[in-house]
């Protein structure tokens, strides 16, 4: 009797507090989730963008006129034979991608007549000099050549892609492959498309793909073009530089919070420069490389002072510069005390 | 004190910000004026873009 009141009780209980939290909900209505709740219980929601199967890929002019022009280039020259590509970065939309960079697979790439690596730790590096300014960018697509006329990525290629493009945004990633031989159109001395995933200039073909995850095939892509620069068209001047020093300059970015790299436009070659902000006013630890000498400089209070330090080793050389400097802020706080 | 429910949009934004920055480190923008919220920036992580370049397979 009495359990039976206990229980009639608790359910009348529960009908009441139902009825009230009804009532003021619809007198206040909820507060958002950012303020009644922490961010983790906040209702379900991927971040990222929504991304859709690829319609087209879109190259700025400056992009077209890298890849044609350092095609030709790699053609003329004693390995011209030898497949050559570029790694390109870019906007993932959410159905095109916008080529807006190019970094080239470099001397030091493994490349053959039947194969090309690139140099991936020059283009680490490249990404990291180029992305200082465009945080947006992201690896979008490679560009590969072939000796012969095969116009569409190999059996070979599709089992080393179809792995890298499923941990690309979208799953999905863009392919070009260079050929020469106009493959029945007339060559002409200026770009088109005699098809829309084929771009043409002179006797070079850029023919354009798509490939994402589970794919059984490449797709061909329409490839359109717009305005606009190939922002990493300056690093090209200094790829021998960075090549030659990309292990140790990944070193630096990675344990050196803060450091900038410019290129240095000249008269007669262009040279890179690496920045290390120290403690102190205006204080840096500023590295210029060109061809194969690495000169050190220390910036204090707007002055340039030139270090005596001939060092090749990029990271060496600044870690016994900044050894240095601590050692002298070091004997001039033991002076003042 | 005035308070104003955010709209959907505002909310969205919102969320998808705070989200971003506790999973991905992604900026969260400030109006220096009013300190109120004005977007985040769309910026991709450099490891996610090395990771990427590192792993580009040889091409035949």
């Amino acid at each position: 009797m009495f359990g039976r009141l206990t229980g009639a009780a608790k359910a009348l209980l529960t009908d009441i507090r139902r009825t009230f939290q009804r009532w003021q909900r619809g007198r206040n209505p909820p507060l958002p989730p950012l303020i009644n709740a922490g961010v983790a219980a906040i209702e379900p929601r991927p971040a990222q963008a929504t991304y859709r199967p690829l319609q087209r890929v879109v190259l700025t002019d400056g992009v077209s006129r890298t890849l044609f022009e350092e095609y030709e280039a790699h053609r003329r020259e004693e390995q011209g034979q030898n497949e050559t590509g570029w790694m390109l970065l870019g906007l993932r939309k959410e159905d095109e991608v916008v080529v807006l960079a190019t970094l080239p697979a470099g001397a030091h790439s493994d490349a053959g007549v039947a194969h090309v690596h690139f140099n991936q730790c020059a283009q680490a590096i490249g990404s990291v000099i180029v992305r200082q300014a465009h945080r947006g960018l992201n690896a979008v697509g490679v560009v590969h050549t072939h000796p012969g006329s095969l116009r569409h990525p190999s059996d070979g290629d599709y089992q080393g892609d179809i792995e890298w493009v499923r941990n690309r945004r979208g799953q999905e990633a863009v392919f070009g492959i260079g050929t020469i031989g106009a493959d029945g159109f007339e060559p002409v001395r200026y770009g088109h498309q005699p098809r829309p995933n084929v771009q043409s200039l002179g006797e070079m073909m850029l023919s354009w793909y798509a490939l994402r995850s589970g794919d059984a095939t490449y797709r061909p892509l329409p490839v359109a073009m717009t305005l606009g620069p190939d922002l990493a068209r300056p690093l090209h001047g200094v790829w021998h530089e960075i090549e030659e020093h990309a292990l140790e300059l990944e070193r630096l970015f990675r344990q050196q919070r803060g450091i900038k790299f410019d290129v240095l436009q000249s008269a007669e070659k262009p040279g890179l420069s690496i920045t290390i902000p120290v403690a102190g006013p205006e204080g840096a630890v500023q590295v210029v490389i060109k061809d194969h000498i690495c000169r050190y400089y220390v910036l204090r209070d707007g002055d340039i002072l030139l270090a005596d330090c001939e060092e090749e080793r990029v990271d060496r050389g600044v870690y016994l510069l900044l050894a240095e400097l601590a050692h002298a802020a070091v004997a001039d706080r033991q002076q003042s005390w | 004190m005035d308070f104003r429910p955010l709209n959907t949009l505002e909310r969205r934004q919102l969320v998808d910000a705070l989200r971003g920055n506790a999973e991905s480190d992604r900026a969260i923008l400030m109006d220096r004026q009013d300190t109120s919220f004005v977007g985040v920036v769309d910026e991709i992580p450099d490891e996610e873009v090395i990771s990427a370049i590192k792993s580009v397979p040889c091409h035949y």
